[in-house]
């Protein structure tokens, strides 16, 4: 028996209990009860009636360091993680967007270079670019921009650098960044990366 | 989702208002805890340990689900029974009127077991979170640790304004005295709203987050606290804790009536059921105005968000919805249509056809809100339509149909309550025939331009109808209340009582009709519950932190309707024993007495 | 017999069924099964509380059903008639029950969410190509050529090609299809086709190609201006 027909099988029950309660007993406490029941049955009851529909959770990505074989395997995980664990797209957008907390991050990769991105995450008050792009003062913005290698977002070193990745191939640009750079998980987390540029 | 979603509501419960020294010691164990959850998550990296735990056959999810939604509800009454018996006990003072002060401290008496209740699952949830979801929680007591400091200190100071408001209410009866008690009333329900907006700002961080940069403990969690679900989540609670804390007192009248033995009795209760109705409809007007306000917020924060809600897999729970309200608006319409053809003797022929006009417009409206947009169809009706969409129906498929007979339903049972309240009275003011007509045109202009705008908006961007014309109707709405509620009063002041109210002779379908409503609220409530977690989909913190859990599914709306179902009755169940408890002491004195509530 | 207030309740309800069922589909497609029960019940619905109101109404109302099923000093025709009833009913409700489980080829009533929410990519996007009527026109040239097959040189969803679909494609220039949605949705849309739609859209997935393997993304962009324009639709923004 299906899930749904199990149900409805039990909210019958339940309508019926309730029926019988109001035919057979006379206790007004009781009455009340039967008469609930009777009315969460239906509910019920209707519920089972529209389409059911259950949302499931796509596949989770996982950070596998053995699967990197190409600097776009990177940049793909890069953008896994720029929509979800690295919050990147609470604030940023990519393109004009019209709710946008923070700068259009479209053709980032481009614009800076690598060296600068990565500092831009992991000391973001380093050097604060202001946006001239319009008359007047330059626009300010409402959110200020975490530390992306500390709590609470705590991306790895490995993490930021696919990050990289994906912002730079999504400005069409060449990926600098290469699978070799991976630390792999035996190795300690330790400053490498902005040493060797481009 | 529905499980990550069950978080959010958790969490928010566990807010939400405990009392007693029992909950106090619960509180601050878990305080003691996240701390130092926290600290184990910041130990090096790699070995995070667990971040789930479950229980088998049972799923860890469905048993937080059934006691954060009995946590929630209870709080919902331990923060809206205050609002009530505050508003009765002014009431009660202002006119002297002694049997709503009796009220009033009835309900107070029930505020203070129902309290330690909350508390109780306040503190079982609390474990519960902490055992099922160690990362989650470590994460938010990571951000969150200054307020629950703030809540704890809250926490203090409601329970001993509690206990000062209840164990003084004789004490302080008379002059001066009375004024404090209503302050200390006041106060009550001050620290009871903050209790309140407290956890509620755990809950929507959960849906609504924001970045939180570097800075002190207390800048993180304020900015954490000011995401942009908060306000409008503690807005529209506020007002649902005042309709569930009516509502309530209503279906308790109901049951007490239905079991009255003597005719006093029968008169009490009547009229408590009366009050209760009243104040549920009172709360439930402005009800969707905050729903509508926190339903644009959403889709402001994210359009993925408002889209799962409005016209993705959730879409369908907004007829459910629709099909509750509307049961709860015909429920108390016929509540007060009933209290109109009983308690006023002769009015029957008289009233006939105005109630059965506004029951036709309601029952025409709710025909319209509950058409959904894409219609269940079998594949040859499909074919005939050319799709799921209706081409003539389809339009009522959308806001624009729904925002106005909402607002059209919002008016007729204001009109309901008017129509109640100058029953049996006649007016000898010179001025009352130019007043009634002033009245009913203001209310006819009314209607026609909330279903002229309602008709405008498909032909206007959508965003000249949300900010302008949904807001217009709105406030068009509340200018008729606001006109002619006091236009009434005023006519009635020198009004002659043509036939006095006779209480205690309504059948016994009203006592069913008051449980009916209470039922219709809590059911609203738990799956609007389930609409706010599910709406965060696979994440227990709105894209920051991912459901990794085997629930991280939403479930379907008949298994989760088969809960809230399950969560009502045994909030029922609670309700009803606290009432027993509560009056046991009362009915050993009277000597009797019948069922309890 | 004081069938009276009994007999305006029937009609109503009768009424309402006829009209639903037979005469509003003179003018429009036919309602579907679940929508006639649902206002139906509404009526019926009303009635119930209409008839309740008052202490003679009820008994107005009740009073004939439950004397008849009672079966108090009936005789005769009216017997025969509770005893028909009394037999009926159950078999109604068993043939009910029979026919809603029994395996049938029709395919179950099936809802398709129209408007599954997007993936995070593609929220809050807003288009980057200026809305100059140069652009404009370009779009309208770019959907002549791709889109209007199907939807249609009217923006009405009834091209040429657009019989042979079920879903039919959308209809534009109806008020709730692309101006209830923000651009970034049809970007969406456009861009990944009916492959793209999240599990929500099934189970008739749409037959829209997924145009990112032959349109420029700023081709789309100027298509949706162009869509928009034809339609006379303004999209759904949040300033």
């Amino acid at each position: 028996m299906s899930e749904v027909a199990l149900l409805q099988v039990i909210g019958l029950g339940v309508i019926g209990l309730g029926v019988a309660i109001l035919l057979f007993i006379q206790a007004r406490f009781v009455r009340v009860v039967g008469f609930v029941m009777i009315v969460l049955g239906l509910f019920s009851m209707t519920a089972l009636g529209v389409p059911q529909m259950a949302s499931l959770p796509p596949a989770e990505e996982k950070f596998d360091v053995a699967n990197i074989k190409t600097a776009s395997d990177m940049a793909a995980i890069g953008q896994k993680i720029f929509f979800s664990k690295g919050q990147c797209a609470l604030c940023h957008s990519i393109g004009p967007s019209e709710s946008a907390r923070c700068p259009d991050l479209k053709g980032i990769g481009s614009k800076l270079t690598r060296e600068f991105i990565y500092e831009s995450l992991t000391q973001p008050q380093a050097y604060v670019y202001q946006d001239y792009r319009h008359e007047g003062l330059p626009k300010e913005y409402p959110a200020r921009m975490p530390y992306i290698n500390k709590n609470p977002i705590g991306l790895s070193n490995n993490e930021i650098l696919s990050v990289i990745a994906f912002l730079q191939q999504m400005s069409g640009e060449p990926i600098t960044v290469s699978p070799s750079e991976v630390t792999q998980p035996a190795q300690t987390v330790a400053a490498i990366p902005v040493a060797h540029a481009q | 989702m529905l499980n990550h979603g069950e978080h959010p509501r958790r969490i928010a419960s566990t807010g939400r208002g405990q009392g007693s020294l029992l909950a106090g010691l619960l509180v601050f164990l878990a305080l003691a805890g996240a701390p130092l959850l926290g600290l184990a998550q910041d130990a090096p990296g790699q070995t995070a340990g667990v971040a789930y735990r479950d229980i088998p056959a049972v799923g860890s999810r469905n048993i937080v689900w059934v006691i954060a939604q009995l946590h929630l509800l209870l709080a919902g009454f331990v923060l809206g029974v205050p609002i009530f018996a505050w508003i009765c006990e002014i009431v009660g003072w202002k006119t002297g009127e002694k049997r709503y002060d009796k009220l009033a401290k009835e309900f107070t008496k029930l505020l203070t077991s129902s309290y330690a209740t909350t508390a109780l699952f306040g503190g079982i949830l609390l474990f519960m979170l902490i055992g099922f979801y160690p990362k989650l929680m470590a994460y938010l007591g990571d951000i969150f640790f200054p307020s629950f400091v703030v809540y704890c200190i809250l926490f203090l100071l409601e329970t001993a304004t509690l206990y000062l408001y209840w164990y003084g209410w004789d004490a302080m009866q008379e002059g001066s005295k009375k004024t404090l008690h209503l302050f200390l009333g006041f106060l009550l329900n001050v620290f009871a709203f903050f209790i309140m907006i407290v956890p509620n700002s755990w809950a929507t961080f959960q849906a609504s987050p924001v970045v939180i940069a570097e800075g002190s403990d207390l800048a993180r969690a304020w900015a954490a606290t000011w995401n942009p679900t908060w306000w409008p989540v503690n807005i529209h609670r506020l007002i649902a804790n005042v309709v569930l804390g009516g509502y309530i007192c209503g279906a308790y009248a109901g049951i007490r009536y239905l079991s009255a033995k003597t005719a006093e009795e029968r008169e009490h209760y009547d009229w408590m059921g009366y009050v209760g109705n009243f104040i549920g409809v009172f709360g439930l007007l402005p009800l969707p105005f905050a729903g509508y306000w926190l339903m644009r917020e959403i889709y402001q924060y994210n359009q993925q968000m408002g889209i799962t809600l409005m016209g993705g897999f959730l879409s369908w729970l907004f007829i459910l919805q629709a099909m509750l309200i509307g049961v709860l608006f015909l429920g108390s319409n016929y509540y007060f249509w009933m209290g109109i053809t009983h308690r006023i003797p002769g009015s029957e022929v008289k009233y006939r056809r105005p109630i059965m006009a506004m029951l036709v417009i309601l029952l025409l409206c709710l025909g319209v809100w509950m058409t959904p947009h894409s219609l269940v169809a079998s594949l040859e009706e499909a074919r005939k339509m050319g799709g799921t969409h209706h081409p003539l129906l389809g339009v009522f498929g959308v806001m624009s149909a729904k925002m106005t007979v909402a607002n059209l339903m919002i008016l007729v049972t204001f009109m309901s309550f008017i129509m109640y309240w100058r029953a049996g009275k006649e007016e000898t003011a010179g001025w009352a025939k130019v007043a009634k007509s002033i009245m009913g045109g203001v209310l006819g202009v009314a209607a026609i331009v909330v279903i002229v705008l309602g008709v405008w908006g498909y032909f206007v961007p959508a965003i000249v109808r949300i900010n302008y014309f949904s807001v217009a109707q709105v406030l068009i709405v509340l200018f008729v209340m606001l006109t002619i509620t006091p236009l009434t009063a005023l006519l009635l002041r020198s009004a002659k009582t043509t036939t006095e109210m006779v209480w205690g002779r309504m059948p016994p379908r009203a006592g069913y009709a008051l449980v009916l409503n209470a039922v219709m609220v809590i059911l609203l409530m738990t799956l609007m519950g389930y609409a706010r977690s599910s709406s965060r989909v696979h994440w227990h913190i709105y894209g920051v932190m991912r459901d990794s859990s085997q629930y991280a599914y939403s479930p379907a709306l008949g298994y989760a309707a088969a809960l809230m179902s399950l969560n009502t009755f045994l909030f029922c169940m609670l309700v009803a024993f606290i009432f027993w408890v509560a009056t046991m002491g009362e009915k050993a004195k009277a000597g009797g007495g019948g069922g309890k509530g | 017999m004081k069938g009276g207030s009994l007999l305006k309740p029937a009609i109503l309800i009768v009424g309402i069924y006829l009209f639903l069922k037979f005469a509003l589909p003179l003018f429009t497609a036919p309602l579907p099964a679940s929508l006639i029960f649902l206002y139906v019940a509404l009526t019926a619905t009303g009635i119930v509380i209409f008839a309740t109101l008052s202490g003679q109404s009820t008994e107005a109302f009740f009073g004939p059903i439950t004397r008849f099923l009672s079966g108090e000093g009936q005789a005769g025709a009216m017997k025969m008639a509770r005893l028909l009833v009394l037999v009926l009913f159950p078999l109604l409700v068993g043939w009910q029950t029979y026919s809603s489980t029994a395996p049938s080829e029709q395919p179950p009533a099936e809802n398709r969410t129209i408007h599954p929410a997007p993936p995070g990519e593609f929220v809050g996007l807003s288009n980057p190509i200026p809305n100059t009527p140069e652009n404009v026109m370009a779009g309208k040239g770019l959907y002549a050529a791709f889109c209007s097959p199907c939807h249609g040189g009217n923006f009405d969803g009834k091209g040429p090609a657009s019989r042979g679909f079920n879903p039919p494609p959308a209809n534009f220039s109806d008020p709730t299809t692309i101006a209830m949605l923000q651009e970034s949705y049809l970007f969406w849309r456009i861009k990944k086709g009916g492959v793209g739609l999240s599990i929500e859209g099934m189970p008739w997935k749409s037959a829209m190609p997924r145009w990112e393997v032959e349109l420029k993304d700023e081709q789309i962009w100027k298509i949706i201006m162009g869509e928009y324009d034809g339609a006379h639709q303004k999209p759904r923004t949040w300033e």
